[in-house]
């Protein structure tokens, strides 16, 4: 593929512009000093630490308002400024890592709730505002914003939507992109949209025009900058149950997770397959993993909310199919443990362990491919084969710690799996030579996903690098990314969102 | 609360145009690869800011980019002085949950802010506002240098000895400024027939002083352990948590294990209660709510003695919120005083946020256990004009003991 080549766009050098960009924000929030840039060069792990100057924003911006967020992409435009927003800096897909420096856009000082609707069960917020502590004001009059993905109290809403992030209880009550009514975008010309549906900023559902809301999630920043959202918030649930069922072999557990799938219970949050792989590696390297009988070789995690008749019928309901299935019941205690710790299982320094069993501090990735229920064995043991060949080669630089495999979609626990391979990475000692391994394993799992129909990610976004040459040339194809450089280049005719990200440089 | 890290290797200092230490550098890769930054959302400053530089994250983020050559001390000169040194960014970091019960090292932000603050006004790099800061520790040098007399002139006609096996020592922002919290403590003391004594001359111990001059601090902290020592003390009970965690925390890695109990004087009081040897005679008819000391609570992980003095407390309506929670909030003062002399725009917003939450709670008073969040809240109240009354607990129990502060 063509190499990126941003000489032919002509940006405007970001330093000529620092006082105009104080008179918009105020000076106290136009920070140049490199620590302050350097930080915000990163997003979740990997990241090429060995080039690290490359990625660093020319200054960070914290602007405070729409008008503000307007008038900085104003004169971004005007001067062919590159312009990359960042919420929560938490996003696996690398969408707040600036691929040609420029202006850093940081959201999170645009952090208020700024009004709760209960008659309409709606909430309208910033783009900084954290779900945790928005559920903490909600909580005061029996709302609840379900978003809730491993990075549940980092991740800003503003992320969520430019992500398109996904929900582990997004089976029970939906991800994102199912959950915003309404959306105020700056695009990249400064002018201010509202986008979303029916005469008021609460109504969900209208059949009428295209749905251009839509189009706002996902995007990492290549589109505009969402301002402000309306949010869809449901009851509190009366009830939560995790349970937890013992396998004797993969075969055993994929067969019981279709059977639960397709049960037809409805106050299912989420089921969660870890596979043997996973079990090995809980058992190996995690210190607080409670032990499981020895016979257990993987486990089907089915967590339920609701009323408490709903969710009681459920659990007879699943026990009787799981029974059926050959699982073991393990008891409630593995099961509150260990959804008490979905949000642990996220991007942090981690011990593994060498070929001699010698503890090296690692850090956590992990690849989200979305998989069709069909394929899951081939396509996880096919993953498993993938990293373990670059585990051998490369003691003390990889590790592969096993797969989850949530149900995929919102609201339905069938048909497609978020099918997610933990990989670990020794960041510190990654060196040129190295981050070109990383990028040909990323790329052998991606084209392993798109070859059996799945999805190079279902929830993180694919623009890394390893990711997004697959991406454009096996996943997006009859057409589709044609139309992505389309739409790129009528909302954005200069090409300073995010650029670079997603390849969209090829549109010009 | 049980200390498990100290880092000899922030005993280098970080000098400008010179390599970071390697073990630096791989220490602050442990919190850069955490991007789960649990130390941002409940960082005080960052809740009024929304900056994430001055986050656990930020300080280590940007050392160790400064470690791989992107980095410029002298631009840092401001960074440092956005930490309150609350410690909830180490209590909250997930190193510290999982590799503080396995591994035994935690993250040490605070330790890392005043190191920073430390090596930076070795090389002449202070933060703006620091005049301030350093004409408190040249005033409370002053009193260090100046006579015994004004040292203990808050103990006038309490007629305490200058030594006992049990000893309380109260700090010079306690002596000087804040002087109804000694004395409430003394009189509280004596009225439960506790026989102890108080030092002649107590040496400094303010925390604007060990971010300077570590040399000098240490050499005060001795002199205090040593002083101590010769009064007979077999427990000292401290006044000020501030102090108390310099004690239990900090002074033990200068001069070794104390020769005596550190007690802080809520646990001692609440003892007193217990046993019943502190009666109370009179009701206080209030709806309170407690504010925890950042230095008590995060630091020390003290918190359960306010609570059961409060309780045990006759007509008192409280509403005091979990431990755990109370560490998003802070006064706004900083375990050093520096924050707010430096920035005191941010430290009143996080002083009104305090105050407006207890008001949430219905409270009408909001007790405090020390004087430097009892002085913050106090001028807090004036400029805002929200009506919570700050008063120290100690006074309280004075109060309902019958006693005159």
């Amino acid at each position: 593929m063509e190499k990126m080549d941003f000489s032919k766009f002509g940006y405007g050098k970001v330093a000529d512009h620092i006082e105009e960009l104080k008179d918009i924000v105020g000076p106290e929030n136009v920070m140049t000093a490199m620590h302050d840039r350097a930080m915000r060069a990163a997003s979740c792990a990997p990241f090429p630490m060995q080039r690290w100057e490359d990625h660093i924003p020319d200054v960070v911006v914290l602007p405070g308002s729409t008008e503000e967020v307007s008038e900085v992409m104003k004169l971004a435009n005007k001067y062919k400024l590159p312009v990359v927003p960042r919420g929560a800096g938490c996003g696996l897909a690398d969408g707040a890592f600036p691929l040609n420096k420029g202006i850093c856009l940081d959201m999170k000082r645009m952090n208020e709730i700024l009004e709760v609707d209960d008659i309409n069960r709606t909430v309208t917020v910033q783009p900084g505002v954290n779900m945790q502590e928005l559920n903490k004001v909600l909580d005061k009059v029996g709302m609840y914003y379900p978003d809730d993905p491993a990075s549940y109290g980092t991740a800003v809403i503003g992320g969520r939507i430019g992500t398109n992030g996904w929900s582990v209880g997004g089976a029970g009550s939906g991800h994102p992109a199912n959950l915003v009514c309404s959306m105020e975008v700056v695009l990249p010309t400064g002018e201010v949209v509202w986008l979303g549906k029916g005469g008021s900023r609460k109504c969900r559902n209208s059949s009428a025009g295209y749905r251009m809301l839509e189009l706002f999630f996902g995007h990492q920043g290549t589109l505009g900058v969402v301002t402000e959202a309306v949010l869809d918030c449901c009851p509190k649930p009366e009830v939560e149950f995790p349970s937890y069922y013992g396998f004797a072999s993969y075969e055993e557990a994929y067969n019981a997770l279709y059977q639960i799938g397709i049960s037809g219970v409805k106050c299912a949050v989420n089921y969660i397959m870890f596979d043997d792989e996973k079990i090995d590696f809980l058992r190996r390297d995690d210190e607080a993993f409670i032990p499981l009988p020895e016979s257990v070789k993987c486990v089907v995690m089915a967590t339920f909310a609701g009323t408490e008749g709903e969710v009681l019928a459920a659990r007879k309901k699943i026990l009787g199919i799981m029974k059926k299935m050959k699982g073991t019941y393990l008891g409630e205690e593995q099961a509150w443990g260990d959804w008490a710790t979905r949000h642990d299982r996220y991007h942090l320094a981690v011990h593994c362990r060498d070929g001699q069993g010698q503890v090296v501090t690692m850090s956590w990735h992990c690849e989200d491919n979305c998989m069709i229920h069909s394929e899951l064995p081939e396509f996880t043991h096919g993953l498993h084969k993938i990293v373990k060949k670059y585990v051998d080669k490369y003691d003390n630089i990889f590790n592969d710690a096993g797969c989850f495999i949530y149900c995929g979609g919102p609201y339905r626990t069938w048909g497609d799996y978020l099918a997610e391979v933990d990989v670990f990475i020794n960041e510190y000692a990654m060196t040129p030579e190295l981050w070109e391994v990383w990028l040909d394993m990323k790329r052998e799992i991606a084209e392993l996903a798109v070859d059996l129909g799945g999805s190079i990610s279902i929830c993180h976004g694919a623009c890394r690098e390893g990711d997004v040459d697959v991406l454009i040339e096996k996943e997006l194809v009859d057409g589709q990314f044609e139309m992505m450089k389309k739409i790129k280049k009528l909302f954005d005719p200069n090409n300073i969102m995010n650029p670079g990200k997603y390849r969209l440089d090829l549109a010009y | 609360m049980e200390i498990l890290s100290y880092k000899k290797f922030y005993e280098d200092p970080v000098k400008k145009g010179e390599k970071v230490d390697d073990e630096l550098s791989k220490d602050c890769y442990n919190v850069f690869a955490c991007r789960h930054k649990f130390c941002r959302e409940w960082c005080p400053d960052y809740v009024e800011e929304g900056n994430e530089s001055y986050t656990s994250y930020g300080y280590h983020t940007g050392l160790l980019a400064l470690s791989r050559g992107n980095g410029d001390l002298s631009e840092m000169k401001n960074a440092y002085i956005h930490c309150l040194e609350c410690g909830q960014c180490e209590l909250k970091c997930p190193n510290t949950m999982f590799g503080g019960d396995f591994y035994r090292v935690t993250t040490t932000t605070v330790d890392l802010v005043r190191k920073m603050r430390r090596d930076l006004h070795a090389q002449g790099i202070d933060y703006d506002g620091f005049e301030e800061v350093q004409k408190t520790i040249d005033d409370f040098k002053a009193h260090d240098a100046g006579p015994d007399e004004d040292l203990t002139s808050w103990a006038a006609g309490l007629d305490l000895p200058f030594e006992g096996e049990t000893m309380m020592f109260v700090d010079y922002y306690n002596a000087f400024q804040t002087r109804e919290v000694p004395i409430a403590a003394a009189k509280i003391l004596k009225a439960a027939g506790v026989k102890f004594g108080i030092l002649k001359h107590p040496h400094i111990t303010t925390g604007e002083l060990y971010e300077t001059d570590e040399d000098a601090w240490v050499d005060a902290a001795k002199k205090n352990v040593e002083a101590l020592k010769e009064a007979g003390a077999k427990t000292v009970i401290i006044v000020n948590p501030h102090e108390y965690s310099y004690f239990i925390k900090e002074y033990p890695r200068y001069v070794g294990e104390l020769p005596f109990d550190v007690v802080f004087i809520t646990d001692y009081v609440n003892d007193l209660i217990k046993a019943g040897t502190i009666k109370f005679v009179k009701p206080y008819n209030k709806k309170v709510t407690f504010h925890d000391p950042c230095s008590l609570n995060k630091l020390c992980g003290n918190y359960k003695a306010p609570r059961e003095i409060i309780a045990a407390l006759p007509g008192t309506h409280a509403e005091i919120e979990d431990p755990v929670l109370q560490w998003k909030y802070c006064c706004g003062n900083g375990v050093s005083s520096a924050f707010r002399k430096a920035l005191p725009d941010v430290s009143y917003k996080i002083g009104v946020r305090r105050l407006k939450h207890a008001n949430d709670v219905g409270a009408e008073v909001l007790l405090v256990a020390c004087p430097h969040c009892k002085d913050m809240f106090a001028e807090t109240k004036t400029k805002s004009g929200i009506n919570i009354e700050p008063v120290h607990i100690l006074e309280v129990v004075a109060y309902c003991m019958g006693i005159e502060v």
